[in-house]
């Protein structure tokens, strides 16, 4: 029974695990920002079949489990391909890509947002095709993004738990580590969960306060 | 090849797989077929199970759903705070964490149940707080004249909510509600960390047995992708058909 009660090196398990978990949100979720605007991008510019191609892709990426996803990675295109995977470089290819999936539709539905008056009024007024899209459609598109966008990484948060599944130590994994050794589920899945669930809150409070500046133009100011 | 043959002579494993490979590219997309066929049985078994799980889930997300929608819509300002705390948390807690407090959870309460009603739990505390957000919506658009009309009946308030609030809301839930059906089925996937053998699991053995990974889990992918596909078609359609008369309205 010794080794088995909570000590204090367990809180920098939990503080590295959580470490692990918030380091994959946050590069895949950059990564998957940046990846899904460019998709979006290459649409506004209709290039041929790419449309159609990522269409497909996207689609396949929301409507199946991450856990299948994460597999297909991990296990799936080591044997195929013949090349080592570690589960860090699965986790992060899978996230990245599922997050660009998600980050695509919205960004899409942003730039549709728009008025097509604006931009031809753009053009009109000879601004060319990236002008329009860096000062008329930007900084519209990515205020009405925010809201969204911040409802889409506080559930992409909670799907990093699952690359514990294929063994990275993240949280969950640590949470599943220390469950085994002090066979307290009680006390350890709920605190996994407040941290979890912290982290969540400051992604929305963040995400709230980078919606309410960027709408703060068209707020409501009163009589 | 080349290189293939100088792995092969390494490993027995890399053997199979290099002649694997080669056959592949010969019979293309036969083998897989034949490679996987006589493992459907046990897809299909899980599939069975994926279904029954999800259908039990979304009956107890609907019963739990409502019943928070309702708490929410209450008067009483306890019952608002209790539902919201509720939604809150089993919103922002991975479902995954869930899911093992739940399963290594109730056996230190003494309550053994197995790995089906332990994920059946689970999934619909967790649907619930999604799908009291689509009932408490549905609430919301219901026109008051409605509620108004039965009040002046001289209906009870239990009558009126549960004989003309209720189906209504729900009605008009029905097409929300097929997007929280739909993310059962794939959170569902998750069940396979606590060994049920649902979809994902029986698929997880397949691949095992057949060390044809990629093909088994982009099969499973695509079976996924095109049944939720198809069933956000029949939902939608579903959906029409039961607001013929008020979708002009919504």
């Amino acid at each position: 029974m010794r080794y088995a009660d909570f000590g204090p090196h367990d809180i920098v398990l939990l503080l590295n695990g959580l470490g692990v978990s918030l380091t994959l949100f946050l590069t895949t979720s950059l990564v998957g920002v940046v990846l899904g605007a460019l998709l979006a991008v290459v649409r506004y510019y209709r290039v041929l079949v790419a449309r159609e191609l990522v269409t497909f892709v996207t689609e396949m990426l929301k409507n199946s489990p991450v856990l299948v996803q994460l597999f297909l990675v991990f296990f799936g295109i080591p044997a195929l391909f013949k090349i080592d995977v570690t589960p860090f470089e699965a986790a992060f290819f899978t996230l990245a890509l599922n997050t660009a999936a998600f980050v695509y539709v919205i960004v899409v539905s942003a730039v549709e947002s728009i008025d097509r008056e604006q931009i031809e009024a753009g053009r009109v007024f000879g601004l060319t095709r990236w002008q329009v899209l860096r000062h008329v459609i930007a900084p519209q598109a990515v205020a009405f993004a925010t809201g969204p966008l911040t409802a889409l990484l506080v559930n992409q948060l909670q799907v990093t738990s699952l690359i514990s599944v294929i063994g990275v130590v993240d949280l969950t994994k640590v949470g599943d580590i220390l469950n085994m050794r002090t066979l307290k589920p009680f006390i350890v899945w709920t605190v996994v969960g407040v941290l979890y669930y912290l982290a969540a809150k400051i992604i929305a409070l963040a995400g709230g306060f980078v919606e309410r500046r960027l709408t703060a133009h068209s707020a409501w100011k009163g009589l | 090849m080349r290189a293939g043959r100088s792995i092969a002579l390494t490993t027995a494993r890399d053997a199979v797989e290099t002649e694997i490979g080669f056959t592949r590219t010969v019979a293309g997309l036969n083998l897989i077929v034949s490679d996987l066929a006589p493992h459907i049985a046990l897809l299909a078994q899980g599939a069975l199970l994926t279904v029954e799980v999800c259908v039990l889930a979304l009956a107890g997300a609907v019963v739990v759903g409502a019943a928070i929608a309702m708490m929410r819509a209450s008067g009483s300002r306890l019952l608002r705070g209790i539902a919201t705390v509720y939604v809150d948390i089993f919103r922002n807690i991975p479902f995954l964490v869930q899911l093992f407090f739940f399963y290594y959870g109730l056996p230190e309460l003494g309550i053994y149940v197995d790995a089906f009603a332990t994920g059946v739990l689970a999934l619909s505390i967790a649907g619930g707080a999604f799908a009291s957000d689509v009932i408490r919506s549905g609430i919301l658009a219901i026109d008051p004249g409605i509620v108004e009309a039965a009040q002046v009946y001289g209906l009870s308030r239990r009558t009126t909510f549960l004989k003309i609030v209720m189906p209504i809301a729900l009605r008009l839930s029905v097409r929300p509600l097929g997007s929280v059906l739909i993310n059962l089925i794939l959170t569902s996937s998750i069940l396979s960390t606590i060994t049920l053998n649902e979809l994902t699991g029986s698929a997880k053995i397949v691949a095992s047995q057949t060390f044809r990974p990629f093909e088994v889990y982009a099969v499973l992918l695509l079976a996924y992708a095109s049944l939720t596909y198809l069933l956000s078609i029949a939902i939608a359609r579903f959906h029409r058909r039961l607001n013929r008369g008020v979708l002009e309205a919504v």
